[in-house]
């Protein structure tokens, strides 16, 4: 997983996030905008129709004094979080 | 930030499984979908040596055949990738060449199922090959999705909330997926996809249960749907570990 | 380079002057089998 930040400031942060699809990206973006640190939480596929730029590129926004960062990190904890119970919540079913 | 989840089977076997999973959004519920589908790796053939085919049809062709036969994936750890195992496969006609002729070089990949025909052959023709299976995933190729006929909906719950007129006729109400009764989970098949056969009579409504999902999983063959499912969750704990460590460099 | 016959169905080898004809029963007509090597195809 290659990360590449393409715009960042205090607040705000676009990153892109090399070899993801849908399947994880949405369930990171699900998991930030659940965050009462996160503001705003998007990302983009294919910006350009056709062309090179395919890779996901993630944008967050986050409330005056949080490293947009940190919730990243946030957010990635809470997706494997959230895998680990349901697992184990499957498991325990089966 | 620990969520409650629970999981309960409606309906179960080896390779189909109906479960309902409650606590989940729609976000989450598609990512472990798509993850079912796309993300966990299969044995599948992807190069073919032909010894000798007299058949009727193209190597090419042949080979595609052999590609789509789905291949018991063996567990977590005992393959990796770039490993590959060899099938071979030597019929002579007059004869149909079947999955199960496919001799396997390891005990762990075998063809799922035994009775898949490749191919018919016809009087002093003969198929004489060599395969060899690779491990990769669903987003590369259709023979390497493990989870085929993947997918959920939202478990519906039924109140009766009145009768009806004693000399109306009930209109049929179909349904699909399971419905929650009472707290009682009913697949709608035991009454044929119909209220009106479950409630004659009755007025009754149907809402979605919010965060509860009905998931509905069917694998190939290549592992059980216990296998699957926890594989997927599998490959998306271990991008978000991924993403969580590369964050902190 | 190996043909087969058409008509007696025997193996026919033609050099590049003798023309195309069956030396066995004069037949013109001769077909190019399938060579023996091993054909390695991808699965695509």
């Amino acid at each position: 997983m290659e990360l590449r930040v393409t715009e960042s400031s205090e607040t705000e942060l676009s990153i892109e996030i090399a070899g993801e699809d849908h399947t994880f990206m949405n369930v990171l973006k699900g998991a930030l905008l659940e965050s009462d640190d996160v503001t705003a939480a998007t990302y983009d596929m294919n910006p350009e129709q056709s062309g090179g730029q395919t890779d996901p590129i993630l944008t967050i926004k986050t409330e005056p004094g949080v490293d947009p960062l940190d919730a990243l990190e946030e957010g990635a904890i809470t997706v494997r979080e959230k895998t680990t119970a349901f697992r184990d919540a499957f498991e325990a079913a089966a | 930030m620990a969520t409650d989840y629970d999981v309960e089977f409606v309906e179960r076997e080896d390779r189909e499984a109906r479960f309902l999973v409650r606590g989940v959004t729609p976000a989450f519920a598609n990512g472990i979908r798509r993850a079912m589908v796309a993300d966990v790796p299969t044995m599948a053939v992807d190069t073919v040596r032909f010894i000798e085919n007299s058949s009727v049809m193209f190597d090419e062709q042949i080979a595609l055949r052999l590609g789509l036969v789905p291949l018991t994936t063996p567990p977590e750890g005992e393959f990796v990738e770039d490993d590959t195992v060899t099938l071979s496969i030597d019929v002579q006609g007059p004869a149909t060449a079947y999955s199960g002729d496919l001799v396997s070089s390891d005990d762990l990949v075998q063809p799922a199922d035994e009775n898949v025909p490749i191919i018919q052959l016809k009087d002093d023709q003969r198929l004489e090959a060599e395969a060899d299976a690779i491990m990769n995933h669903g987003k590369n190729h259709a023979k390497h999705q493990g989870g085929v006929a993947v997918g959920y909906r939202h478990l519906q719950r039924v109140e009766v909330v009145g009768d009806l007129d004693e000399f109306e006729e009930q209109e049929s109400q179909i349904v699909r997926g399971v419905v929650e009764d009472d707290g009682e989970l009913v697949p709608t098949s035991e009454f044929d996809h119909d209220l009106a056969n479950r409630y004659p009579g009755k007025e009754v409504r149907l809402e979605d249960v919010p965060e509860a999902f009905v998931f509905h999983v069917e694998t190939d063959g290549s592992f059980t749907v216990d296998e699957l499912v926890t594989r997927a969750a599998d490959s998306i704990i271990d991008r978000a570990t991924e993403l969580e460590d590369a964050v902190q460099l | 380079m190996s043909y087969k016959c058409s008509r007696c169905k025997r193996d026919v080898e033609l050099d590049e002057y003798g023309g195309v004809r069956c030396p066995y029963c004069g037949h013109r007509v001769l077909l190019k089998e399938r060579s023996r090597d091993v054909k390695e195809v991808g699965v695509n």
